[in-house]
């Protein structure tokens, strides 16, 4: 059947306009169902209806006549009926009979009805495991990482279970800073002592700062301490996934046998739960059953649990039973830290001054450092250039110049302005309340952090002041970052907002 | 050959997919080489499976996302071109499932920005496309920063991968991608005359580009090489 469907595609590919097939019928995947129907999946429901209102009729027709008059059945569906990655068609095969006409293989993310390809989290059968390892192998050959996120351990009762961890984030490819060193030294006491009095463990904090990457490092050790520890790492989308996936299979029962089944769960931006009850209802449950069985949950969100709108106080209160912890933005020793650290991964030379330009430039998040190191190395290799630092400033300029224009004096009067209150205006004058003169000071040291002007350039925007006020106002900012937490936090809130 | 009505190009309100002459020997990199050997190397080892390419309107980000999926297809890997700016009207359940295509050309990301459903779609695809090791690529008309994105999650993973800002041409290589683009045609479009075009013709790379297709189809049925003079009388100059 998959045959008459590659007969049916060639002929197609002569009467469609080649944007019309590229774009609808390529991406149908064809088999086979149980009755020897043939089942084209395509990746979404537009996809599908689309293909079902423009192409199915002419689809019907050839294939009767590539198969010599007899109609042909032609099943449409959502889904991958042989997913690209992963494809244990062992496990499919020893599934239990399928209920009729059944739908090719949407992805599950629990153990059961058996009926799909095994997705993330799901019990494997072992030679299933084995073979879309293998198939995975193929697959990815050209990644260089391949494979690296799909873990699975031996488990009783013959079947392997996928913790979806990546094997990269662990704890000594984690870069310890001021910035993030409690989150650190939490996630270490977790990994020794896990389901101990850290639990949750609820780690909070912005884009890009290695909330995750703690996450998986934890899971990663738990792993290499007992390598049958079924732990799972999923997205807060993945959790909610499956269970609407297992309302509308009637296989709630499967799902919760499942969650509640791990020795450590690991749910990543939880604060995508806001606003879905019936997920928060289903997690709540999940979360105190874990709990009272002694199993390690971590979580993570991009801010404090009281803080997450939409969310039940239920949970926000559960949250907090364990130990909370944030991490920030990292400093700049720890940004050329991760940056070398990063380079010596990607088997590259970066020279300290070199990271250290980039650190000095690039501040938001870990994920930015990163991006920018790629380009490098990718016009390095291009080039076949050293990596040196007028190289990164010559590779860079686009990015940088984007940035310096992000960050000008103006913006960051203005941001001052609007964060304290206040009215531009004020900003600029001569007032020396301590209302107004305190911001004044915070803009002045921002603009000498974040900018080139030089001090008489900075003095001049801010209403024609001398250069010693510029550096008068820079040390006394400095100096209560150290003694007042008030400043210190309006200082940080305000250097992320101006650089991310 | 038989042609079912319904098929018929003009019944299609929407025109998602690849153009056919979307392809790398197709596009005269002028400075933009890096880019394009970036896109090539994706599936190579040391290739980076996320690219973020950025330019304005007319540089070629969108030719630039179907090449790489024609070549992607060359290599036997599937891929999808999704333009967002006409795939918005959808929804955002467009983008469900589309991890399971090993390459995902996201075209035009800007015109979704600041839409908070799209945006936590988008954010949601980008992990699963991650966590399957699958390949990426965005193009927009500004850097990832610049496009008026809200959710953070989303910017900070926009420039994760590698991101490029495609230079736009002068007039010396928009001349020489003219005469590329001709010659894929089989016409003949000397130094002058391609001069002679950028000279009274428009700026814009894919309005000189649709010219051309009207050269073209003068030129043919004319039966006449392209002269300054045949230019001139066919353009109304």
């Amino acid at each position: 059947m998959t045959g008459l469907w590659q007969d049916c595609t060639s002929q197609l590919q002569h009467e469609l306009p080649a944007q019309q097939y590229n774009t609808w019928i390529r991406p149908l995947l064809a088999s086979e169902n149980s009755q020897g129907q043939l089942v084209l999946s395509a990746p979404n429901r537009f996809v599908k209806d689309w293909v079902k209102d423009k192409y199915l009729q002419r689809i019907q027709e050839i294939l009767s006549e590539l198969n010599g008059g007899r109609i042909t059945h032609v099943e449409l569906a959502i889904g991958s009926a042989q997913p690209m990655f992963q494809v244990p068609s062992a496990a499919r095969a020893e599934a239990p009979a399928r209920p009729a006409p059944p739908p090719p293989a949407p992805d599950y993310g629990f153990a059961a009805p058996p009926t799909s390809a095994p997705e993330q989290g799901e019990l494997l059968p072992d030679s299933a495991a084995v073979e879309s390892t293998s198939v995975s192998t193929s697959v990815n050959t050209s990644t260089a990482s391949s494979g690296r996120n799909k873990r699975g351990v031996q488990v009783e009762g013959g079947v392997r279970h996928q913790s979806f961890l990546n094997q990269d984030f662990t704890f000594s490819s984690f870069v310890e800073g001021k910035s993030n060193q409690l989150a650190h030294a939490a996630a270490r006491q977790v990994a020794d002592n896990a389901g101990g009095s850290y639990n949750p463990l609820f780690i909070y904090g912005g884009v890009g700062l290695g909330k995750t990457h703690l996450m998986h490092a934890v899971g990663n050790h738990l792993q290499s301490k007992n390598p049958n520890a079924k732990v799972l790492y999923v997205h807060s989308e993945r959790f909610v996934q499956d269970m609407v996936k297992a309302l509308q299979l009637g296989a709630i029962n499967e799902f919760k046998r499942f969650y509640r089944g791990l020795d450590a769960l690991l749910i990543d931006d939880i604060q995508f739960f806001a606003g879905k009850d019936r997920s928060q209802e289903e997690f709540f449950h999940t979360f105190n059953a874990l709990l009272e069985g002694g199993q390690q949950m971590i979580l993570t969100c991009d801010r404090y649990p009281k803080e997450i709108e939409g969310l039940e106080d239920r949970l926000k209160s559960r949250f907090g039973w364990g130990l909370t912890i944030g991490v920030e933005p990292p400093e700049l020793e720890t940004r050329v830290a991760i940056l070398l650290k990063k380079a010596e991964q990607a088997d590259m030379h970066l020279p300290d001054d070199a990271a250290f330009f980039i650190a000095s430039k690039i501040r938001s998040n870990v994920r930015e450092l990163e991006g920018a190191l790629k380009r490098v190395r990718a016009n390095a290799q291009f080039t076949g250039s050293e990596i040196t630092l007028p190289f990164i400033k010559e590779t860079l300029k686009d990015l940088l110049a984007l940035q310096d224009k992000q960050v000008s004096v103006d913006n960051i009067q203005r941001i001052v302005a609007e964060y304290y209150k206040i009215k531009l205006a004020d900003l600029l004058s001569k007032r020396r309340t301590r209302s107004i003169a305190r911001p004044r000071q915070v803009a002045m040291a921002l603009s000498k952090e974040l900018t080139n002007h030089s001090l008489p350039e900075i003095g001049s925007a801010f209403g024609g002041r001398d250069h010693t006020t510029v550096l008068h106002a820079c040390r006394k900012i400095k100096e209560l970052q150290e003694s007042n937490a008030d400043i210190r936090e309006d200082y940080k809130n305000l250097l992320r907002s101006l650089t991310t | 050959m038989a042609v079912m009505s319904s098929l018929a190009p003009a019944q299609l309100p929407l025109s998602i997919g690849i153009r056919d002459d979307a392809r790398f020997a197709n596009f005269h990199c002028g400075p933009n080489e890096h880019i394009v050997h970036a896109l090539q190397q994706q599936w190579t080892t040391h290739g980076e499976p996320y690219l973020y390419v950025w330019g304005k309107s007319g540089v070629g980000c969108s030719h630039l996302l179907q090449a790489a999926c024609h070549y992607a297809e060359g290599l036997g890997h599937h891929s999808i071109y999704l333009p967002l700016d006409e795939l918005q009207h959808y929804g955002v359940e467009t983008l469900d499932g589309m991890e399971q295509i090993p390459l995902v050309a996201l075209d035009r990301i800007d015109a979704v920005a600041g839409h908070a459903d799209w945006e936590q779609a988008l954010f949601h695809l980008f992990n699963r496309i991650r966590d399957r090791q699958g390949h990426l690529l965005i193009a927009a008309q500004a850097a990832p920063n610049h496009i008026g994105v809200t959710l953070p999650d989303l910017c900070s993973r926009l420039s994760w991968g590698v991101v490029y800002g495609m230079t736009e041409l002068d007039d010396v290589e928009k001349a020489k991608a003219l005469q590329l683009r001709a010659r894929r045609r089989g016409l003949d479009m000397t130094d002058e005359v391609a001069r002679y075009v950028l000279t009274r013709g428009p700026r814009e790379m894919q309005a000189l580009f649709d010219l051309l297709e009207r050269l073209d189809v003068a030129s043919l049925s004319a039966q006449r090489k392209l002269t300054i003079p045949f230019v001139k009388s066919s353009m109304g100059w």
